[in-house]
């Protein structure tokens, strides 16, 4: 079970790669953190870990319905262009995607073999954070740079839930109090923006 | 030996059942009238009792296209995984052979098409060549991962292994082969958004195109030949991604097989109508997407063993 | 003690939502951290401040020290921000509510014995500047806000990826206290797969170098401290980057437990091509606030280099020097660019009266400071690193090539040295005489600095320095 949704994380990660609609992007986004949600309780259930259930279900409130929700609104009040064509061409991508797997997935496997456990998922979270950074450099416009950005934070906590054998509570909080901020500065990067247009 | 013929023989019956109910649902979800679940037979007894008129330009191969259109898909009906454990299946044939077979079949489609000599006819197989070719490759990389996880080749031994054995330990790279069949599943059978089959605007065209000029009893073979194609799809889906409820009693299970092509019927139907059709040359970042999945679940395997 | 460190930020934060009443008093307040320091250096360490998640040594007291200054330097400058700039209250009344988020997560970043406390202070220091950066009214403050905002993360990110990985590596021997860097320190050795830290320890230090604008991100720091205010590149050079030196000091101090020649060959190669592209950059800068930002990039590489040569007296002199002399310059360059921003001919001319003459005297010494003639701590801290370098050398047979490496970067060193002499020639000796007006608040700060400098030198705080590793 926890393979299945390991593999929709990592699906819906190449989907939002080449994915035109900012709506879509954020579907995908969200369904990415519902499945990194769903995997941190799973896991956390197996392990008997507390701090892995919480963050589990943080992660399903914030990152899977709260985020995305709340971009979409910004979005829609900011009237930000919802046409988010990759720079990167599409047969370019397609090649590239596969390189930068397969080049991850070699460059985890001295890591694999010393994180006892669940050594596949280190090679898919690096996986999944070069592809964020992918998302990230493939576009010009902000918002799927935003999603990039989540979406790296989304790698890095599939990361830490598995390779770790899941984070200590503090930390995994702090990082939860980060995105928030994160998002907030956004939100008063993107205001700030409009509002400065609005004047001239 | 009884259970494989009836199971050929249903899958050959519920063939055009299954296009039609994918018609139903959809006018049904649109608030219009639903079609009856039988309307294509209805649709194949009228086109048989309608005289047959061959374009003037047309050699001989408008008159030999038709059948070679279907036999290869009936041939492949005959190596498909079983629905039941116990049945007779043909163990041997690999992705490579069923492949082939179904694009022999669209060869001569798209020659049926150029026969006439019409420009409709040539716009439709240019569409055709172009759509199959970026469908091939990703259609061998999935059945062959697949048939990697069953560890075995041959695809109807693949099914009998799956369903003996779930690679559970696999999950990821089979969540990726499935969802890169569903898209070739969707494209090689021309549904939304890669082609409307409902629509003759020549903007959108593939498959229709094709066949603008064949008439009465060739263009019931032809249309007999699409839900085969479908069937076929569809049952390999069924019986490589849903592999459970073979051990039930023979004939149960053979309902049971009979629901999942409904079942995969309906998940057209709903992609169908949430979908708008996407531009000629947006196909290919449909069909991308689909390379990079099929791609992703052999190195997923090959690597990681995930 | 935490809450009495924290209680002036924390009074900034407050008093930035009626900023007009009580802005002059905020340099007194942000004094009063001084306060808890003092206290700091005077009880035993390490000393517990928050469990084990905050604890104070000598080394981060230290670091602490040199920041709280800076900080307080700071506030005093941010008094006249609206006079040489153009900026409306509401920009400066969110500037302070950030500087003071900003210096909260950065109080907790140094201080942290916990990796995961440091990576949240910097994590939050760096989103805050993101706004502090888009309170500039030029127009490339809105896209480099963005810029910062991204690659912020991207280096932010690798940090945390790195933190993972090296938690991941220690937790089989140490348990959830593998995120305490006193317990990583102690047990080291026994970390059985040594790989996987240093894997982790190369992608955190990653994240720290891109942080500092090492190769290949040279230019990056630069535009963007070009494109905001003046005392946004003194808080990114004073506070910013010693929280960031700091991680890289406990970091490498484990991993020259684990593996001394890989973590010298991984820093050798980056910080050398680090200071060889960012001497010819600084070759070609046009204005103060490149050359000063791109000389800051090859001060932390030279601490960086220091640090691991095992010159940790050197570093941590040339560091604080470093921290004293670059937000020093930053701050000025308000009052330099007051003809405009990419006039550097007659920027030391024309100062009138006590206030300008006494900032015209400061700026020169700074300026010459920071090519380290001899007065200069940065003399001593250089001489003493590559003397430690050379040290290092000695016993092993790559003695050759550390001395081509320490010519090398002599060599490279000179070029900077020499573009800063015409920099200062072309300030000081060409352009026309014009009146600029300098204020008692910034003086005041560069008087700071340049206390703060000589007590640096004094052999008390070379005594504590020495102590401290």
């Amino acid at each position: 079970m926890v393979e299945f949704f390991i593999g929709i994380f990592l699906a819906t990660l190449i989907t939002a790669l080449f994915t035109t609609r900012l709506y879509r992007l954020l579907l995908w986004y969200s369904l990415n953190s519902m499945s990194l949600g769903l995997l941190a309780l799973i896991l956390g259930g197996q392990f008997e870990d507390r701090a892995m259930i919480i963050s589990g279900i943080i992660t399903l409130i914030v990152k899977a319905m709260g985020i995305p929700y709340f971009l979409k609104y910004l979005s829609e009040r900011l009237s930000l262009n919802r046409q988010i064509s990759p720079n990167i061409k599409i047969q370019h991508s397609i090649i590239l995607i596969p390189a930068i797997l397969v080049f991850t997935f070699y460059l985890a496997e001295p890591i694999s073999h010393m994180v006892q456990g669940n050594s596949n998922y280190v090679a898919i979270s690096i996986s999944s954070l070069f592809l964020s950074l992918l998302l990230m450099m493939e576009h010009t416009n902000i918002a799927p740079k935003i999603i990039g950005f989540l979406s790296m934070e989304n790698a890095l906590f599939l990361l830490g839930t598995t390779a770790t054998g899941g984070m200590p509570m503090l930390v995994e909080l702090g990082i939860f109090f980060d995105l928030l901020m994160a998002i907030v500065v956004v939100n008063l990067l993107l205001k700030n923006e409009e509002e400065v247009e609005g004047d001239a | 030996m009884i259970f494989y013929i009836t199971t050929i023989i249903i899958m050959v019956l519920i063939a055009p059942i299954l296009l039609s109910f994918i018609k139903m649902v959809k006018m049904y979800l649109l608030f219009k009238r639903p079609i009856s679940i039988l309307q294509g037979y209805k649709d194949v007894s009228k086109l048989i009792t309608k005289e047959t008129i061959i374009s003037k330009e047309a050699s001989d191969i408008t008159r030999i296209a038709p059948f070679l259109v279907l036999s290869p898909l009936l041939l492949v009906l005959f190596f498909l995984p079983p629905a039941t454990s116990g049945a007779f299946y043909v163990s041997f044939v690999d992705a490579f052979t069923i492949t082939g077979l179904i694009t022999l079949s669209t060869f001569f489609l798209m020659l049926l098409g150029l026969d006439s000599a019409s420009s409709f006819g040539g716009l439709g197989s240019s569409r055709e060549a172009f759509i199959s070719a970026l469908v091939e490759p990703a259609m061998i990389l999935t059945i062959f991962s697949v048939s990697m996880m069953a560890n075995n080749l041959g695809v109807a031994q693949a099914g009998v292994n799956l369903a003996k054995e779930f690679p559970s330990n696999h999950m990821a790279s089979f969540l990726f082969a499935g969802i890169s069949f569903f898209i070739l599943l969707i494209a090689e059978n021309g549904r939304i958004p890669v082609d409307n089959p409902e629509t003759h605007l020549e903007l959108t065209m593939v498959h229709e195109a094709m066949i603008l000029d064949i008439t009465g009893f060739y263009l019931a073979l032809i249309e007999s030949a699409a839900s085969i194609k479908f069937v076929i799809f569809a049952s390999l889906f069924a019986s490589l991604f849903m592999p459970f409820g073979l051990d039930l009693n023979p004939w149960l299970s053979i309902l049971l097989f009979v629901a999942k092509l409904f079942f995969v019927a309906l998940l057209v139907a709903l992609i169908e109508v949430n979908t708008a059709k996407l531009r000629l040359f947006k196909v290919p970042n449909l069909l991308g997407i689909a390379i990079v999945f099929a791609f992703l679940s052999l190195i997923t395997f090959y690597v990681l063993g995930a | 003690m935490l809450s009495m460190l924290l209680l002036p930020a924390i009074f900034m934060l407050l008093a930035s939502f009626k900023l007009q009443s009580v802005r002059k008093l905020l340099p007194f307040t942000s004094l009063a951290i001084l306060l808890p320091i003092v206290e700091l250096f005077r009880l035993p360490k390490p000393y517990s401040l928050w469990g084990d998640y905050l604890v104070a040594n000598d080394l981060n007291t230290y670091i602490l020290l040199v920041s709280s200054i800076v900080g307080i330097g700071v506030t005093l400058a941010l008094l006249t921000l609206d006079k040489h700039v153009d900026v409306t209250p509401k920009a400066i009344q969110s500037f302070y509510r950030f500087f003071a988020l900003f210096w909260i997560g950065l109080i907790f970043s140094i201080l942290a014995n916990h990796m995961g406390i440091f990576w949240i202070g910097l994590e939050m220091a760096t989103l805050s500047t993101v706004y502090m950066i888009k309170t500039s009214s030029y127009p490339s403050a809105d896209k480099e806000a963005w810029n910062y905002m991204i690659v912020g993360a991207i280096a932010i990110s690798l940090v945390l990826f790195g933190i993972i990985l090296i938690y991941a590596s220690a937790k089989p021997v140490l348990g959830e206290d593998a995120m305490l860097f006193d317990a990583l320190l102690s047990k080291a050795h026994k970390i059985n797969s040594p790989f996987l830290f240093e894997m982790g320890f190369a992608i955190t230090s990653m994240g720290f170098f891109i942080k500092m604008g090492f190769f290949p991100m040279n230019l990056w720091l630069a535009n963007i401290e070009r494109a905001s205010f003046y005392p946004i590149a003194a808080l990114f050079s004073g506070i910013l980057e010693s929280a960031v030196i700091a991680g890289f000091f406990r970091f490498s101090q484990i991993a020259d437990i684990i593996n001394r020649s890989h973590l010298l060959g991984f820093v050798f190669v980056y910080t050398i091509l680090t200071i060889f592209i960012v001497s010819f950059l600084i070759f070609r800068a046009k204005d103060f606030m490149r050359i000063f930002s791109l000389s800051g990039i090859e001060h932390m590489a030279l601490i960086a280099l220091f640090w691991v040569s095992g010159g940790t007296f050197a570093a941590l002199l040339h560091f604080g020097a470093h921290a004293f002399l670059k937000p020093a310059l930053f701050l000025s360059t308000g009052v330099l660019e007051s003809q405009g921003r990419y006039q550097i001919t007659g920027a030391l001319k024309g100062y009138s009266g006590i206030s300008g003459k006494l900032f015209y005297l400061l700026v020169s010494l700074f300026m010459l400071g920071i090519i380290s003639l001899p007065p200069s701590p940065m003399f001593f801290s250089e001489l003493y690193g590559f003397g430690a370098m050379v040290d290092m050398a000695k016993d092993s047979h790559h003695l050759i090539a550390m001395i081509g490496a320490v010519t090398l970067l002599l060599i490279l060193l000179s070029i900077i040295f020499y573009r800063f002499v015409q920099l200062y020639q072309s300030m000081k000796y060409e352009g026309k005489t014009v009146e600029k007006r300098v204020y008692f608040s910034e003086v005041l700060a560069l008087s700071l600095f340049a206390i703060s400098l000589i007590v640096l030198l004094s052999p008390s705080s070379i005594h504590f320095l020495r102590s401290i590793v």
